[in-house]
Formats: structure tokens, C-alpha cells, sequence
């Protein structure tokens, strides 16, 4: 849940995340560059830069909305302390680490609970408490799994 | 060492030729109690842990089942048996050389799925096996039931319940191995080959498929709402800012009781009451009346403080003695020119119970200043070891661990070469890659104290300034990372990942501490004894027949030019290249011995190069043994030097540190 550094543009309409320079008005623009519209690359809506001071008295009072939750899939990191998830899949480029995971349980399918994030991750799958690196913790995505259903299983 | 596993491998083929049959493979993941299940049904010792990597060599005895000796093997846990992972090799080349042997898989209630993946890669093998459930009671308290009938159905092997550090369940255990059989078709039917990399994860997978399907219908967990105390504490381990305040703790525990108690209280007692002033004067005494020669012994006072420790200068006292005591220091009558025959037994005399003599000299650092320090630190290492505590010390230092090309499981070996290095260089198996191992071993050589140094130096320290011994405590770390750091970038290997499992936090139990931290000491002491009887007598001769001073000018230049000790010191060093801690006792010796020759910077310079010395003789075997000849030499050759260098420093810095 990284706030977007503010080079980066949101836009109001569709939500699509861009760089300014990835904007291209139309050539022969007669507001050349006084102009202080951006255009959103995905949807072509045209709204004005935020200026820099109300940017921060918004950030001050008004809460980034995590819209991480809305996305089906994330990765462990992006998980809460105590939140659980079901593992969607395992992102590792080699096999051997993929494989060193499945052994504890860790496949598709299976459940587990985040319990600390510093210094090194832990997270328990059945009854076993594992500890993994941050590195590979970000190559393991899961489903979040709502507190409600958790409290259940 | 070789010698030893040769005669381990002929004990276990007579027995192979009487009970090769019924013999009996215990398998199972890591940290599940199969050493523990072994005690039990052999009767025989094997040190008991509860870190996962206990266990790093087979072990093996014998049982009784229905009056027939039957040869029982204990093997290192395993959490898969594809060959292509190193930790699996030792367990699958065992099952492959005992074609015939049942295998017992050993497992945790608690994590029966793991359990079962095993399961399903030893059914594949189509040999008899069963499965012992350990752990029963843990599995209770977590909330979890497991029906055994249906689960025994299910597999097509018998399942037996155990406790096994209770004793349950064992004799239930020896009666099934019997019915020990091949399990159903539906848990042993090989899972479809795949090829590429990838095979063993996909095959993983398929297994797991199978084991949800079995635990579906025999397990059900219903976990109680509130952590017991036992978890909390394992979780504040870890945690950064409890997990810190909790390991100063345990360090400070640690000093305490090794520091200060056993290096102080204990040694006190033992070095000044019962050697100087009975054990020393006995021998004096009976050696005189055997061997005699015109002499008389001087006698000296021998001043006793029993104090209970607090803090390194403050304590409680509770008793001071003073008395005259017979020395190791003699006359001769005057006036009198000794016959060979009296000359022979004053050889004789002096090698026993002289200057340099086996009892006066070996016995009494062996027993009276090693023992209490060693006892010590093996009980608190011990409890340590019991509680689960030390793999989330990993988890603390795995980042730091990182910088130096290893990951944070090295930090067992390393705690563990506080206690012995040599020990310690064994351990190292736990770690996954070469360069891992390498470059812990090294370090553990270089800059990690073992218990019995340690003790001497913590004596050293006191004569050193409080900054001083910061200074020291600093380099040292300093001195690891660097090294570390830079092998880990000379050395071509790879690091492994950091994937680790934390056992449960456990109450340890009293009877396992006692028995492994006997079983150590009696360890240690077959090992020290000998070798500081055999350095004493190296010093003894050296002294007799004059070298000792020639070879004094000869180092001179490095003791005294370089280093800046006094050239005396030189037969420290001599003997520190057998044992570092024999030859930092020589040091203490010149530094707070009856007329100490050191000033307090000397001191200083001559603990550093000490530390930084090879640990004993016994190590650089077991580095060879470990990790190649070559190895060992490369890691001699870069030690020795190494410390005269940093000595040499320290000494060169002295006018900017001002201590």
C-alpha cells in the first residue's frame, strides 16, 4: 500500500495508475505549455493537476483507501499482521525454493496465518511455525481470507 | 574419525548377519522425537534437542521384539526423500542399503499433513512400514483429534499413538513392528512421473491432493481461543523489540552463570580448595615418598574468598581462609650433588608434580578450571537447547547473517561453538550449502571462543579496563563480519534460502538436561585431558632439554617485536597452536600469576591474538574430516597468521586508544 510518489498520476474517472509522460495530448494544441490538463492514457478523460499544497493537506487529513483489498490476489508482504490467506500460487523462478515450501505444505490451496513480519516473516500453516526471508515471502500470493470466515475455520 | 565409522559399519554387519530381517529404519520429518523414540526402545544415548538438525549421523542400537535382538537405526529427519536435496542423501542411502529393513515412520500428531506427505513418498518405495503418531499429548492440547482406526484403514499400515518422552505407547509400538506391512494401493500408487525441474513440486502437489483426501476424514482441530504461555513467549522471541530485551536476558543469564559463577565461584573453589591446598599437596607428598631425592618444598599461602557473584567486581562474600600450602617449588639440599639414580628420579619427580608436571601443571587446569566453566555452559546451553529457543534466535540475526553469505540457521553452530568448537564444526552439517558451511566453519575457528577459553579470558578481562574489554568484545564481532564479508564474497557458492521451521517453545525436562550435559562433559573431557597432559609433557621436555629458551630468541622478533609481549610469553603461543585455551591459560599465568610480567595493554594484545587462534587440534581434524583436507590447510594457513596480524595491530594502535 504504497502511496504513488507524486509523479504518478490516479485517474479520477477509471482508477488507472500513470506517469506524466506517458500522457499525449493532441499536437497543435494551442495551450502548449500553459497547459495544465492531464490525460489519462486508458480512458483519454482530461482532468487538472492536482496542485502540490492541496496534495498534502489532502494526505495529511484524508486517508489513502487501500485499494489493495478490493484485488483478489496479493502478495504475503502485502498481507496484515494476524490476517490469514489461502495461498494462490507460488511466484518462485526456482524450482528447488518452490519445492523447499511445498514440503512444509505450503501448495495452492492451503491456509495460512501471517504472524510477524519483522525481522524475517513468520507465518504458521497447520501446526508448524515457519519462518521465510522477505525476499521469498513477496514471491507467495494469496486470497485474503475476511477475519469473519477466519474465525470459523 | 574414519577408523570410527569403519568400526561402526562392522558392529552393525555382524548384527546385520543375526537380525538382518528385522531390522528397524526410524524415519520421519525433523524434530518429531526420533531420537527420543530410539532412547526409548534401545537403551542407548543420543543427544536430544529440540531444534530440528539435532541428529547430523545415524545412529544405531538394538531391541528386543518377542525375545530376538532386532537393530534399530536412527536417522537424520528428512522432509521429503528426493535424493536431489542434500539433507535427504544419508536417510535415503540408508534405506537403500538395508533392503529388507522395516521403516517406522515417526511423525508429530500435530502436523500430520507433513507427516503424511512422507508417508506417501516412503509408501511409493513398496516396503513394510508403519506409522507412529508422537506427540499425542501436544496434539491434546492443541485441540486436534485423530482417529487411529480409520487412519490405519486409510494407509493399510498399522498407526501406533506415542508419548514418547513419556514412555507410551512404546510397547504398543514394539508389537505392531511385527505387522509392520506395504501400504493400500491408494496412498502407495506412484504419482504420475513428470519431467523437467519441476517434478518434485508437481508431484508435491499431487501428494498433498491425496493427503487432504486422507486427512478429511480423520482429523478434526478444534483450537482453544486463548494462546498458552509457552506460545506467547516463543512469539515475543521473535518479535524485534521483545525478542532483543529477551536475548540480553538470556545473555545476561549466560554470563552470570558461566561468567561469573562458573568461571568465578566454581573455578575458585576447585583450583584454590581442593587442588592448591589438598589434591597438589597430596601428590607432592606421595610422589616424594616414591620417588626420593634430597629436597625440601617451599611452602605458600593460599588465600580462598567464597562470594556469591552480582556484577564482575561486587559480591557477596561469605567466607575468606588463608593457609600455608605445600608448593611445586623445591630446594635442594644444600651442599649436596646428586648420583644419576637421584638425578632420574627428580626427572621423574619434576615430570609428575614439577614446574611443567602432569599433575600440578595438566590435571590441575584440566579439572579445576576447565570442568566448572565447561559443566556450566553445557547446562545452560542444554536448557536453551530444550526450550526451542534458539531457532528464533535465528530468525532475529538471519538479516545480520546475511552479510556475510550466510543465512540466520549458521547462528546454531556458531552458539553451539561456545560450548565446543569442535562440536560445533560437526553441526555445521545442518547448513545447506558448501559455501555456508565453509565460511561458518571458518569463522568458528577464528573469532568464536569455546567455553573453556572463554572462562580463562573472562579471568583475563579482569585485568583489563572496562573499555578495554568492550574494545576486545567489539573487535572480535568486528572481526567475524569482516572475514565473513569477505569470504562470502570470495568464496564462488551460493546462499540458501531462509526457510525455517520453529519448534514449539517446550518447558525442558530435568532428566535430559543432566544426561546431555554429562554426556557432553564426559565427551570434553576424553579430549582435553589427553591433550593438555601431552602439551605439559611437550613443555616439560622443551624445558629440559633447553629449547624452550632457544626457541623463545627465535620468536622473539614476532613475540616481542611485533607483538610487543614479553619474549616469555612465546611458550603460550607454542602451546596455543595445540589448544588456544591451554595457551591463553599460560597467558593468564604471565598476567595475574604470582609476579605478572604483562602491563595491562600487553594484556590486551596477548587476549586478541589468543582468540583469534585455531581452537584446538581436534578441530583442524574435524575441518578436514568435514570439509577436505585442503580446506582445513587453507583455513590453518589464513588463522595463524591472521591473529599475529590483528595482535600486531592492536599493539600499533595503542598510543590512540590510550588502554
Amino acid at each position: 500500500m504504497k502511496k504513488p510518489p507524486h509523479h504518478y498520476h490516479l485517474c479520477p474517472l477509471c482508477g488507472f495508475e500513470f506517469e506524466r509522460t506517458e500522457t499525449h495530448c493532441a499536437d497543435g494544441c494551442p495551450m502548449g505549455r500553459f497547459c495544465n490538463l492531464i490525460r489519462c492514457p486508458n480512458c483519454q478523460y482530461e482532468f487538472p493537476a492536482e496542485p502540490r499544497l492541496l496534495g498534502w493537506v489532502r494526505r495529511l487529513f484524508c486517508r489513502e483507501p487501500s485499494r489493495a483489498t478490493q484485488r483478489e490476489m496479493v502478495g504475503l508482504h502485502e498481507l496484515e499482521v494476524g490476517e490469514q490467506g489461502e495461498l494462490v500460487c507460488l511466484s518462485c523462478e526456482q524450482h528447488s525454493r518452490r519445492n523447499a515450501l511445498a514440503v512444509y505444505g505450503l501448495v495452492p490451496g492451503s491456509r495460512l496465518l501471517l504472524q510477524q513480519k519483522r525481522p524475517t516473516f513468520v507465518i504458521r500453516v497447520g501446526e508448524t511455525e515457519l519462518a521465510i526471508e522477505t525476499g521469498i515471502a513477496r514471491e507467495i500470493f494469496v486470497k485474503r481470507i475476511p477475519r469473519e470466515e477466519a474465525a470459523f475455520q | 574419525m574414519k577408523g570410527n565409522q569403519d568400526t561402526a559399519t562392522l558392529n552393525v554387519g555382524r548384527a546385520a548377519t543375526t537380525a538382518q530381517e528385522a531390522a528397524i529404519v526410524l524415519v520421519g520429518n525433523p524434530n518429531v522425537g526420533k531420537s527420543v523414540l530410539f532412547s526409548k526402545l534401545t537403551g542407548k544415548f543420543v543427544i536430544i534437542s529440540n531444534y530440528p538438525g539435532t541428529t547430523v549421523e545415524i545412529a544405531r542400537g538394538e531391541t528386543r521384539l518377542d525375545g530376538e535382538a532386532v537393530a534399530v537405526i536412527d536417522t537424520p529427519g528428512v522432509n521429503e526423500l528426493s535424493s536431489r536435496t542434500g539433507d535427504a542423501q544419508v536417510t535415503c542411502d540408508v534405506l537403500r542399503d538395508h533392503p529388507s529393513a522395516k521403516i517406522v515412520q515417526v511423525a508429530d500428531a500435530k502436523n500430520l499433513r507433513r507427516a503424511l506427505l512422507l508417508t506417501l513418498q516412503l509408501a511409493e518405495l513398496g516396503r513394510p512400514q508403519m506409522l507412529v503418531l508422537n506427540m499425542m499429548d501436544e496434539l491434546d492440547r492443541c485441540g486436534g483429534r485423530i482417529d487411529i482406526r480409520k487412519l490405519s484403514e486409510l494407509l493399510g499400515v498399522p498407526v501406533v499413538p506415542t508419548v514418547a518422552t513419556a514412555g507410551t505407547g512404546i510397547h504398543l509400538l514394539q508389537k505392531n513392528v511385527a505387522v509392520a506391512c506395504n501400504a493400500s494401493d491408494f496412498v502407495a500408487r506412484a504419482v504420475a512421473p513428470s519431467s523437467g525441474a519441476a517434478a518434485d513440486y508437481d508431484r508435491n502437489v499431487e501428494r498433498l491432493r491425496r493427503v487432504n483426501e486422507v486427512m478429511g476424514q480423520c482429523y478434526t482441530l478444534d483450537r482453544p481461543r486463548h494462546p498458552t504461555f509457552a506460545q506467547k513467549i516463543g512469539w515475543w522471541a521473535t518479535d524485534p523489540l521483545r525478542g532483543t530485551l529477551l536475548l540480553a536476558l538470556a545473555l545476561y543469564f549466560m554470563f552470570w552463570f558461566v561468567g561469573l559463577v562458573g568461571a568465578g565461584t566454581f573455578v575458585n573453589f576447585f583450583e584454590e580448595v581442593v587442588f592448591h591446598r589438598h589434591v597438589s599437596p597430596w601428590a607432592i607428598h606421595a610422589v616424594d615418598a616414591v620417588l626420593p631425592f634430597p629436597h625440601q618444598h617451599a611452602m605458600e599461602p593460599s588465600e580462598y574468598k567464597l562470594e556469591i557473584p552480582l556484577t564482575p567486581t561486587r559480591g557477596i562474600a561469605l567466607m575468606t581462609s588463608t593457609r600455608e600450602v605445600l608448593s611445586s617449588k623445591y630446594n635442594l639440599a644444600p651442599g649436596v650433588t646428586l648420583s644419576w639414580w637421584q638425578e632420574a628420579l627428580r626427572f621423574l619427580h619434576d615430570f609428575l608434580v614439577g614446574e611443567y608436571g602432569a599433575i600440578t601443571m595438566a590435571f590441575s587446569y584440566g579439572f579445576a578450571i576447565v570442568l566448572p566453566i565447561v559443566a556450566t555452559f553445557f547446562l545452560v546451553f542444554s536448557l536453551l537447547e530444550d526450550s526451542g529457543y534458539l531457532p528464533r534466535l535465528a530468525v532475529m540475526v538471519n538479516r545480520l547473517f546475511r552479510g556475510m553469505g550466510l543465512n540466520g540457521k549458521a547462528v546454531l553452530p556458531m552458539v553451539l561453538g561456545l560450548g565446543c568448537d569442535t562440536m560445533a564444526t560437526m553441526t555445521t552439517r545442518i547448513l545447506e550449502t558448501r559455501k555456508e558451511r565453509v565460511i561458518t566453519t571458518l569463522l568458528l575457528a577464528l573469532a568464536v571462543p569455546c567455553s573453556a577459553q572463554l572462562g580463562v579470558l573472562m579471568a583475563m578481562m579482569a585485568r583489563i579496563s572496562y573499555p578495554a574489554a568492550a574494545f576486545w568484545v567489539l573487535l572480535m564481532v568486528g572481526v567475524a563480519f569482516a572475514v565473513g564479508w569477505l569470504a562470502a564474497r570470495v568464496h564462488r557458492g551460493q546462499t540458501s534460502d531462509f526457510i525455517m521451521e520453529l519448534p514449539p517453545m517446550r518447558l525442558p525436562q530435568f532428566g535430559n538436561i543432566a544426561v546431555k550435559t554429562l554426556a557432553r562433559l564426559e565427551w570434553y573431557l576424553t579430549e582435553v585431558i589427553p591433550l593438555f597432559i601431552l602439551g605439559t609433557a611437550i613443555l616439560f621436555f622443551l624445558d629440559r632439554l633447553d629449547l624452550l629458551s632457544k626457541i623463545t630468541r627465535v620468536c622473539e622478533p614476532l613475540v616481542k617485536g611485533w607483538l610487543g609481549l614479553p619474549p616469555e610469553t612465546a611458550n603460550a603461543f607454542l602451546i596455543g597452536f595445540l589448544r588456544r585455551d591451554y595457551g591463553a591459560v599460560c597467558l593468564l599465568d604471565a598476567a595475574t600469576g604470582s609476579n605478572p610480567t604483562l602491563s595491562a595493554h600487553q594484556v590486551l594484545v596477548a587476549m586478541v591474538t589468543i582468540t583469534l587462534f585455531m581452537p584446538c587440534i581436534a578441530t583442524m581434524f574435524m575441518i578436514a574430516r568435514e570439509l577436505g583436507k585442503r580446506t582445513a590447510l587453507w583455513v590453518t594457513l589464513f588463522i595463524f597468521p591472521f591473529a599475529f596480524l590483528v595482535g600486531g595491530i592492536v599493539h600499533r594502535l595503542e598510543h590512540i586508544l590510550g588502554f
